[in-house]
């Protein structure tokens, strides 16, 4: 267990508590969550990651005052259904004319895939857009508050096709990308491949949940160990288990992943804008002596 | 992009050879779907993104739909609005029932139209508007003509190549359609339809 001072860990707790309150929906990992929240912890002055270091002493103070001011930042988005209106980013017609609704072959499909498919019309499955628009509604509002409260995004798709236009997604929006080969212990054994104090990601978004030879990637469990909540297109042929937020969707056409890229690329970048209104509001509203 | 791609049933079955000869405007607005909802019979030519119509409307039918939609066109130029037919919600099922790919039926031996989006060599990537794509090697005549962005006639074998392999517990996939490459329908510098 990390020592830090109190006044730290009253604001990490309350931290805690939101995230939980988001994510209790989906994992009940809640103690797991807060170790690694206390693992890894960003304050709001310095942008430098640490722990247990002279630095957070001193800035303890200015924790003390902006704490009561900075609740709310954090706790108003979290009493709206959608809170940064994202259903006005998508409509079923979109997703139909991306052909989101198209997946495999009967032979492919994957048996825990059965309840988001439509149906099956001449040995192709249909995916149910209904529940898709649902699924990506809430997939959608998770990031964005996940964004708001900068938290660190990664997207990951082994798929060579679209492997350019994740990263550049991922750089217009400025979160992370990774789509080359996954080493083995990235997630799971971080402090030795990256050094000591690394952060981890908060949220891991797979545009493909499969890797190139149709496994599952290694990330979607080594999320899971970590308690990393993810967020994954699956397809007809993927397994949706271990994804906290499945999108069930067509992952293979270029236009569908172009409409998933430009609909997490605009729920970050309004998430963020809204953050930077609100933290903008907060200052004026509380002049710094 | 996905307007762009037409199936056009298979001239052989029926010998209407006289749809080719139609003007162009008129091929894309009516549409047509097959009279036997199981068979293949009868000829359908679908596009993706203009409304669907279940037979193919004549005389002061075609003239009234032609009006009205030249009104709405109208109407939102001038700002002015007012609920139309074509706003209202559909369903995901009634989207899906009139889908090109539904009204297409079994893609063995179909006629479609695709798009070149990617050239390797002498393999053309064409995309018809299906999940997957299909790869077809440069034909020897008019072999420069295929470019990016070619519009070309396909004869559909397979929306997707996959089997099940001795041993398995699922399909092997390709990630590829499988299709016929007949030739080029225009140069790309036509202009692109919505």
């Amino acid at each position: 267990m990390v020592t830090t001072s109190k006044v730290a860990m009253n604001y990490i707790s309350q931290l805690c508590c939101c995230l939980i309150k988001v994510e209790e929906k989906e994992s009940g990992m809640a103690a797991g969550h807060l170790t690694k929240v206390l693992f890894s912890v960003k304050h709001s002055g310095l942008q430098s990651r640490l722990f247990g270091t002279a630095a957070v002493a001193q800035t303890d103070q200015v924790e003390n005052d902006s704490t009561a001011l900075g609740n709310k930042i954090l706790t108003q988005p979290l009493n709206h259904p959608d809170y940064f209106r994202l259903s006005e980013l998508f409509s079923l017609k979109d997703l139909f004319e991306a052909r989101v609704h198209l997946g495999h072959k009967r032979g492919c499909r994957h048996r825990l895939m059965e309840p988001y498919l439509f149906g099956c019309r001449l040995e192709q499955d249909i995916i149910d857009l209904d529940q898709t628009v649902e699924h990506l509604q809430q997939a959608l509002n998770f990031t964005a508050h996940v964004a708001y409260r900068g938290g660190v995004i990664l997207f990951i798709s082994r798929r060579r096709q679209f492997c350019h236009l994740v990263e550049k997604m991922a750089q217009e929006c400025g979160e992370y990308a990774h789509t080359r080969y996954w080493q083995g212990g990235l997630l799971t054994n971080a402090p030795v491949l990256y050094g000591p104090g690394v952060r981890l990601p908060d949220l891991i978004v797979f545009i493909s949940t499969l890797n190139n030879v149709f496994q599952q990637h290694v990330a979607i469990q080594d999320a899971a160990k970590m308690n990393i909540p993810t967020v994954g297109v699956v397809d007809s042929n993927c397994n949706p288990s271990l994804i906290t937020y499945p999108i069930p969707g067509n992952d293979d056409t270029p236009s569908s992943v172009e409409l998933y890229c430009k609909l997490f690329k605009m729920t970050i970048n309004r998430a963020k804008d809204k953050r930077r209104q609100m933290d903008l509001l907060q200052s004026l509203a509380t002049p710094n002596l | 992009m996905a307007a762009l791609c037409k199936v056009v049933r298979s001239v052989s079955r029926r010998g209407y050879v006289g749809v080719f000869a139609r003007r162009p405007d008129a091929f894309c607005k009516t549409l047509y779907s097959t009279t036997d909802s199981g068979e293949s019979a009868g000829e359908s030519e679908k596009e993706v993104a203009s409304s669907a119509a279940e037979k193919p409307k004549t005389g002061f039918a075609a003239a009234f739909d032609l009006h009205s939609d030249l009104k709405q066109k109208q109407d939102q130029t001038t700002g002015e609005v007012r609920p139309s037919a074509a706003k209202e919600k559909k369903s995901f099922a009634y989207m899906l029932r009139h889908s090109p790919l539904m009204q297409m039926g079994p893609a063995k031996d179909k006629i479609a139209v695709g798009k070149i989006f990617h050239i390797v060599g002498d393999d053309l990537y064409i995309d018809f508007g299906a999940k997957f794509h299909c790869v077809c090697k440069r034909p020897s005549v008019d072999g420069e003509k295929y470019q990016r962005g070619s519009r070309v006639r396909l004869r559909l074998v397979d929306l997707e190549l996959s089997s099940r392999f001795l041993g398995a517990n699922t399909d092997t996939t390709l990630l590829e359609a499988d299709a016929v490459l007949l030739g080029l329908i225009e140069s790309r510098d036509a202009q692109p339809k919505v």
